[in-house]
């Protein structure tokens, strides 16, 4: 049995943390050279399995074992030892420094000064990690600092660091979750590459279809438990789904006709410039009515995040005029936008949206917290917040933490329902979704878009914001594309066909 | 049989593994700590340890000295202990509240002297009423404290100042302008210091009678006390305090939750500005009378490490600072006891220092051995069934 050339062997790996079992029993084995996959529900235990390989947990009970050896992972320096590397969900990287200190950090190069101080060696490192980068088709300036990189070049340094410590199994923890649709065909492509240069690759995502075209195994875990492992060429997308939820998972959401009512959200001749002065909302004008839906497609980074900051009253606008409800927006604050009837899901769960050392119960209240029933004559009510968390975690089936709980240690997929389930909550007239769906498992994605329909059909006001073509065309009433920062085009969305929205986001098309 | 391997590590677990326990448990550990570290300093020095420490414990008036003097009693010293323990306790409190906020106040000395200074000059001098001065003592120190610290505050809301240096920067200015004005107007010939303030406007009364003890009497440790429970609903309960810690936390999103954060920042600096007033005002018109020019009060700054040691959780500071005035308060009378320097004395309330900001290592320390000993059990296990 043991005579295959598997190069990671875990087994009947158990891990729990108080009272939830993150990882219950599971045994898989991967060989040398092959792209596995790892399929799941949000909370389902991905992340924990592969932070145990990466050695940032330990087992309660089980073995790994590495190239035939049984070994003791008990830390990301062993991994390292051990050649394992891994791009984390949420990217672990020293935002005011540069690409090559990232990169080096804990290992730098040492030259000695006049031969004699030790320093490190900056420059010599700028030159291999660009030599590195070329070699695999990742070009990054080695010099710039992360905070001004975009998060896909900053995935590529993720990358770029294993590969400088000499990985040759690569974990990857959803790393298309944050990329636009032509980066992930990107990334996909650099993987295959990656393959048959002979690395080992785990892959964990959401999305099938990329299992599909990259993957030759997929392990499907449920619940912590795992519940099959499939060889994917000869497997459904559909099968697959049906697995990993436990029940058929429609990839179309069933859509009445919309019925407009009046016009809510208002926004004329809309300019927003960034902290550089430099313009990325340029003029825009568009009207979202009551009970519709509208899309804002287009590649990250033409404005769409800038547009939802405005409305939310985030970023300053510079010229331009928002109303809701007839209610000028131009010189209210966040707060008043949000009494006014603004509710948003922000692109940034973690920096924006939550506060990670706050609980369970406080962030899905963090709107409302200065509100009865939370809040009487400036004093907190804490129970609740207890009662408030407990109607939201089963009707959004939040897992992973009890409302007093931070919600720092939950799952990435987890803390996203949150967000959601405060916002949809707020019963906002107008609610601004961007990437609502970021993270989350199938199931949990056919969940919100029916909820964000049912908010529709209730007579709010939806704009989506999102990179995927998928959700845009799946539940757009009309959509609207952006491109530098210019609303290029506007229509209704059965007039549009997917196509067709791609070249108007690639900006091939003008109207 | 198991419990042979390993014994100290297993004990280690056993008498700080407990999660419920461990938050009492690990500080306590850590002075333990300390004090070991610090016998081993005294015994280089050839004094003995154990006297030492009485003799600490005596001088806060915690234990009974051997003889006292007419109308002295360990309550008397106990008492004295509690007036040093007042300013400290309002300045740790002070550094906690900015510290939830996510605000370091380092300038709680400029805001004692503030406070003091202002207090002094316009009640000190002046022949009210105790029953009217000693209130406005408070008030103007409150008031003079908050000025200050609403000052550092706008600085960074408004021009993003940096709040650090910002605070050392106004520590300094206040320090020579409150010089300038006692060398040239209030000066006492003999102690160079700033004349001394009244009794009507001074804090702690002096010569008070309890029984046949003659002992002071600091009226500022009430409000002190009330304080500590004032700020601690603040913080856990209130509107308030869920916007400062969220501000404290993750600024950006709290900015995104609507709360107004340049005035929260403003506010939790106002705040911590009016403690540090409240510590002033009960250092200098109520420890002391008067005010030496050209210092900042070690208590300031001593009250960072004290309000870290107590987690910057109001109760926490209650104990933390007690135990911080403790040791220095009784430094004095166990060096002369003992006969080791004054330093010898601050060395180890730094020892206790350094070790308790190790608290964090201890229990990670726990969960480490925790592991490994259950490691250990199930091979052992594993093996006895073979
Ligand atoms: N450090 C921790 N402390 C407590 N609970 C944890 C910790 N890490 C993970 N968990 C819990 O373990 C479970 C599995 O989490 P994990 O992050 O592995 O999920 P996942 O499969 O990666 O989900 P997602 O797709 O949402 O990222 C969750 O219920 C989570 O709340
Ligand atoms: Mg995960």
């Amino acid at each position: 049995m043991e005579q295959e050339d598997y190069i990671i062997e875990m087994r009947h790996i158990t891990k729990r943390f108080g009272a939830v079992v993150a990882n219950d029993d599971v045994s898989i084995s991967v060989r040398k050279g092959e792209i596995y996959a790892l399929l799941g529900e949000n909370g389902a235990g991905k992340s924990t399995l592969m932070s145990m390989l990466f050695g940032m947990y330990e087992p309660d009970e089980g073995e790994i074992y590495i190239r035939g050896q049984k070994v003791r992972i008990h830390s990301p320096n062993q991994a390292t030892k051990l050649n394992i590397g891994m791009v984390h969900q949420h990217f672990k990287l020293v935002q005011n420094y540069t690409i090559t200190e990232n990169i080096v950090l804990g290992i730098e190069p040492i030259r000695r000064k006049f031969g004699l101080f030790p320093c490190v060696d900056l420059k010599g490192a700028n030159e291999k990690i660009r030599a590195l980068s070329k070699a695999y088709g990742l070009e990054v300036e080695p010099t710039e600092k992360i905070e001004d990189v975009s998060v896909s070049i900053q995935q590529r340094v993720e990358i770029l660091k294993m590969l400088y410590r000499n990985a040759e199994i690569l974990i990857f923890d959803e790393p298309t979750a944050v990329l636009t649709p032509q980066e992930i065909e990107f990334l996909l492509e650099i993987l295959r590459s990656l393959r048959d240069g002979g690395k080992t690759i785990i892959l964990i995502t959401h999305k099938l279809e990329e299992i599909k075209k990259v993957a030759d195994r997929c392990a499907i875990l449920c619940r912590g438990k795992l519940v099959d492992v499939l060889d994917v060429a000869t497997t459904s997308t559909k099968k697959m789904a049906n697995l990993m939820v436990g029940r058929d998972v429609s990839f179309v959401v069933d859509k009445k006709p919309p019925k407009f009512g009046d016009v809510v959200l208002d926004v004329k001749d809309l300019c927003v410039e960034n902290r550089d002065h430099f313009d990325v909302v340029k003029h825009v004008s568009f009207q979202v009515h009551a009970g519709e839906i509208f899309a804002v497609a287009g590649v990250a980074g033409n404005g769409q995040g800038e547009l939802a900051d405005a409305i939310a009253g985030l970023t300053p606008q510079k010229a331009g005029k928002i109303t809701v409800n007839g209610t000028d927006l131009t010189n209210l604050g966040v707060r008043a936008r949000t009494k006014a009837g603004v509710s948003y899901i922000p692109e940034d769960r973690q920096a924006v949206g939550l506060i990670l050392d706050f609980s369970l119960g406080e962030n899905l209240a963090l709107k409302s917290y200065g509100d009865p029933p939370f809040c009487e004559h400036g004093v907190l009510k804490p129970d609740a917040f207890v009662e408030h968390a407990k109607g939201l975690i089963s009707d959004y089936d939040i897992r992973g933490q009890k409302p007093e709980g931070p919600v720092r240690p939950m799952s990435g997929g987890n803390q996203q329902k949150i967000i959601v389930a405060r916002e949809i909550d707020l019963e906002s007239p107008l609610m601004i979704f961007v990437q609502p769906t970021r993270g989350l498992d199938i199931g949990a994605i056919e969940n919100i878009h029916k909820r964000m329909i049912a908010e529709r059909d209730k007579g709010k006001a939806v704009l989506l914001i999102s990179l995927e073509l998928d959700e845009i065309m799946n539940c757009a009433d009309t959509i609207g594309v952006m491109y530098n920062g210019e609303m290029t085009k506007i229509a209704a969305a059965d007039t549009l066909t997917a196509n067709e929205v791609g070249e108007f986001m690639m900006g091939v098309k003008a109207q | 049989m198991n419990h042979r391997t390993h014994p100290v590590k297993r004990a280690f677990v056993k008498v700080l593994g407990g999660r419920r326990t461990q938050s009492v448990a690990i500080p306590i550990f850590c002075i333990v700590l300390s004090l070991l570290a610090a016998a081993i300093v005294l015994l280089c020095l050839g004094k003995n340890p154990l006297q030492a420490y009485a003799g600490l414990l005596q001088g806060s008036g915690l234990f009974p000295k051997d003889s006292y003097a007419a109308h002295r009693s360990i309550l008397t010293d106990f008492i004295s202990m509690v007036d040093n323990w007042t300013p400290m306790l309002f300045a740790a409190l002070a550094v906690a509240i900015a510290n939830k906020g996510g605000l370091f106040n380092i300038g709680v000395s400029g805001q004692m002297l503030a406070a003091g200074f202002t207090a002094t000059v316009l009640i000190g001098y002046s022949d009210l009423p105790a029953v009217v001065a000693k209130p406005l003592v408070f008030v103007i120190g409150i008031v003079a404290g908050a000025l200050v610290g609403a000052l550092i505050g706008f600085l960074k809301q408004r021009f993003n100042i940096n709040e650090v240096v910002s605070s050392i920067m106004i520590n300094y200015i206040i320090q020579y302008i409150v010089s300038f004005f006692i060398y040239t107007y209030y000066v006492d010939p003999i102690s160079r210091q700033s004349r001394a303030v009244g009794a009507n406007a001074r804090l702690t009364l002096q010569q008070v009678s309890i029984g046949d003890l003659n002992t002071v009497l600091p009226i500022g440790f009430v409000l002190a006390v009330v304080c500590v429970f004032v700020l601690r609903f603040l913080m856990n309960r209130t509107k308030f305090g869920f916007e400062l810690k969220a501000v404290g936390a993750n600024k950006r999103a709290a900015r995104y939750a609507g709360i107004p954060v340049g005035s929260r920042i403003v506010l939790s600096m106002t705040i911590s500005g009016a403690l540090g007033g409240l510590a002033g005002v009960t250092y200098y018109l109520g420890y002391y009378a008067s005010i030496q020019p050209r210092t900042l009060a070690d208590m300031g700054f001593d009250s960072i490490a004290v309000a870290l040691l107590g987690n910057s959780n109001p109760v926490g500071i209650f104990f933390s600072s007690f135990l911080i005035t403790a040791i220095s308060k009784g430094s004095t009378y166990m060096s002369s006891t003992v006969g080791v320097q004054q330093e010898i004395a601050s060395l180890i309330t730094g020892i206790i220092l350094l070790f308790s900001a190790c608290s964090a290592f201890i229990r990670y320390l726990v969960e480490k051995y925790r592991v490994q000993l259950e490691e250990a059990d199930k091979a052992m296990a594993e093996g006895g069934k073979a």
